[in-house]
């Protein structure tokens, strides 16, 4: 079975090191990528593509020093490479105007508010990488035991 | 990809195909033949250890069969033919042709059937509809869940079918009780009733399609009468794999409400989808009565799908073509065993004689429920009914049971009623990534309905030995 990646985007330490934590549940099937910015997320990106390691989802957080989190996944949506990469906003400070940025440029597939119920994230990320196994062609069965129900039995339905 | 696998399963039919032919214990054994016994261990090894994807193993087995065995082989492979000892080249048309065989076609049929049926949700628009008569309590509601999953299998694929059941019951199921055993009893039942309900129709699950192959000349079994031996069988094995489940995990709850939102389409294409699915499986039925090959019949959902545009370019590349290469390759490895000589050597070099002829079903069965337990039951299919083909037609002792027919309706339903393991079928394995039913559970009551299946089947067996089927 192939790891699939995670990549988490934060410029505090701190909450980079909690959703670390939140994400050992996935350890066995995910590889958590930290990062401080979006620059350094980028780099680790182009890095993972050129070696063919698979980016299951990006978890960003929005205000950072240098580029904010939602300009930085707007601009994925431009590169063909990366604009199907679902991705999870994790933010405490981001205004009514950004939120709408968020959804329509940024196309994110949710919203999670600092702080956060890990439960949450956990379900969320559940939902995302059940989708992004099957969308992949891999084989679920490599991945039983992290894979939403709903989403899995929906996805599968409409595979005929 | 995992090296270690990948190595042994090339490294070990590489030696075979380099030692001398003389050194393999087959009497009479042509070069063409050891080249056949190498792709045939390659097969098993690749299809038992899964390396790379099965389907992928299929069309390896067709590219190698191309390239080293066939008349337009490489041209060192075959300077020696027409020379005694080096045997018969196929011809690559044939090996090439079973990518549309009719036994694919057939499948092909049901693929379209089913695609149509889900865009047009007519598969969630009956299993509404039919579910309404088996009320509200947990037990009926099991019955009814189970008959329609097993029905639609006959006919989607079991995995299709599957989800489709549990993505109606999870909602309801979430609102059981934390401690419940009716969930497990329901998340348990609906991939049971599609691995049992596959059994139903030549095109309810690849394995029958494999022995469809085998299924010629005298041994000839026709889309109806496949049903109409197979369809109590499946009747029997749910019965008894509801009353197990009910056992086993009594129901505390006293009621469950199903909710379907959904509501027959009624636009013209839709119309032409009801009509369409209810002709060509009654086409499929009694094809006996007609004459038209249930082979010949599968095009008509082809033909009518597309030219109305019910299905388009989009809907045609999502069909399960994987699928289809999967069983092709399980085709073409036993024809290059029946068509280079090789099965008939091998059996004739083996004494089966000797055994009893009851032993020899009983083991075969046996090994093929084992197998399928841990790998794919389509694998498996390929894997066995070529053997079991030749033994068949080559065993005097086993004509007395019924001759090929009988091992080979035995063997492929061994294959599918194998059902203990999350990895034994891909329904099941859905149903445990719900992550409510623990392993041993699903063992438990898998385990329990293999053996009664088996069992269930000699009975089957005799019982069309006796009136004379087989």
């Amino acid at each position: 079975m192939e790891k699939l990646n995670i990549i988490c985007i934060d410029d505090q330490r701190d909450v980079l090191a909690a959703v670390q934590k939140d994400m050992l549940y996935f350890a066995p099937i995910a590889e958590i990528i930290e990062c401080e910015s979006t620059a350094e997320a980028e780099e680790i990106m182009e890095e993972l593509f050129a070696e063919e390691k698979p980016i299951a989802m990006l978890i960003c957080d929005h205000i950072m020093p240098g580029e904010n989190g939602v300009d930085f996944l707007a601009r994925l949506q431009q590169d063909g490479r990366f604009r199907n990469i679902s991705s999870i906003l994790l933010t405490g400070l981001a205004t009514h105007q950004d939120t709408i940025e968020a959804i329509n440029r940024a196309h994110i597939s949710h919203y999670i508010e600092k702080p956060w119920k890990s439960e949450e994230l956990i379900n969320k990320i559940r939902i995302l990488m059940t989708r992004f196994v099957i969308k992949s062609g891999r084989d679920f069965k490599d991945y039983m035991d992290f894979m939403d129900q709903n989403t899995l039995y929906n996805e599968m339905h409409e595979r005929y | 990809m995992n090296f270690k696998k990948l190595f042994i399963a090339i490294l070990i039919p590489l030696l075979v195909l380099i030692i001398p032919t003389e050194w393999i214990p087959i009497h009479n054994l042509t070069l063409i033949e050891h080249r056949v016994i190498a792709i045939f261990i390659l097969a098993t090894l690749f299809w038992i250890l899964e390396p790379i994807p099965i389907f992928a193993t299929s069309m390896l087995i067709i590219t190698l069969e191309l390239f080293m065995i066939s008349d337009n082989s490489i041209a060192f492979l075959r300077s020696g033919a027409g020379t005694e000892g080096f045997g018969t080249l196929l011809s690559y048309k044939a090996i090439m042709a079973t990518l549309a065989s009719p036994i694919i076609i057939l499948f092909l049929g049901g693929f379209f059937l089913a695609a149509a049926a889900t865009k047009y949700r007519l598969d969630v628009n009956l299993a509404r509809v039919l579910l309404k008569p088996f009320g509200s309590s947990p037990k009926t509601m099991m019955m009814g869940l189970m008959i329609i999953t097993a029905i639609f299998s006959m006919f989607m694929s079991n995995t299709a079918t599957t989800a489709m059941m549990l993505a109606i019951l999870a909602p309801v199921l979430a609102m059981f009780e934390r401690d419940d055993p009716a969930r497990v009893a329901f998340l348990l039942a609906i991939p049971f009733a599609a691995n049992i309900g596959g059994i139903g129709t030549p095109i309810g699950t690849p394995p029958n399609a494999v022995a469809m192959k085998y299924l010629t000349g005298d041994a000839f079994i026709s889309f109806g009468a496949w049903m109409a031996f197979a369809i109590p069988y499946v009747v029997i094995l749910l019965i008894f794999a509801w009353l197990l489940l009910l056992l086993l995990f009594k129901p505390k709850a006293t009621e469950l409400k199903l909710e379907i939102k959904s509501s027959f389409m009624r636009s013209p294409k839709a119309l032409t989808v009801y009509i369409t699915f209810a002709f060509t499986i009654l086409m499929w039925i009694f094809s006996d009565l007609h004459g038209i090959s249930s082979y010949v019949v599968a095009m008509i959902p082809v033909a009518v799908f597309l030219v109305s545009g019910i299905l388009n370019a989009e809907d045609v590349r999502k069909l399960s073509w994987d699928v289809l290469w999967l069983i092709a390759g399980g085709i073409a490895l036993g024809m290059a065993m029946e068509n280079t000589g090789l099965s008939s050597h091998l059996i004739e070099s083996i004494p089966f004689g000797q055994f009893n002829p009851l032993i020899i079903v009983f083991m075969a069965t046996l090994v093929a429920i084992l197998m399928a337990t841990f790998m794919s039951h389509t694998a498996t299919a390929n894997l066995l009914l070529p053997v079991m083909a030749a033994l068949g037609t080559n065993l005097e002792s086993l004509a007395a049971l019924g001759g090929s027919k009988m091992i080979i309706l035995g063997v492929t339903f061994s294959c599918s009623i194998a059902m203990s393991l999350p990895i034994s079928t891909p329904p099941n394995a859905m149903a445990y990534a719900s992550g409510q039913i623990q392993n041993k559970d699903m063992m438990r009551s898998g385990i329990i309905i293999g053996v009664v299946a088996l069992g269930m089947l000699y009975i089957l067996l005799s019982i069309l030995k006796t009136i004379d089927f087989i």
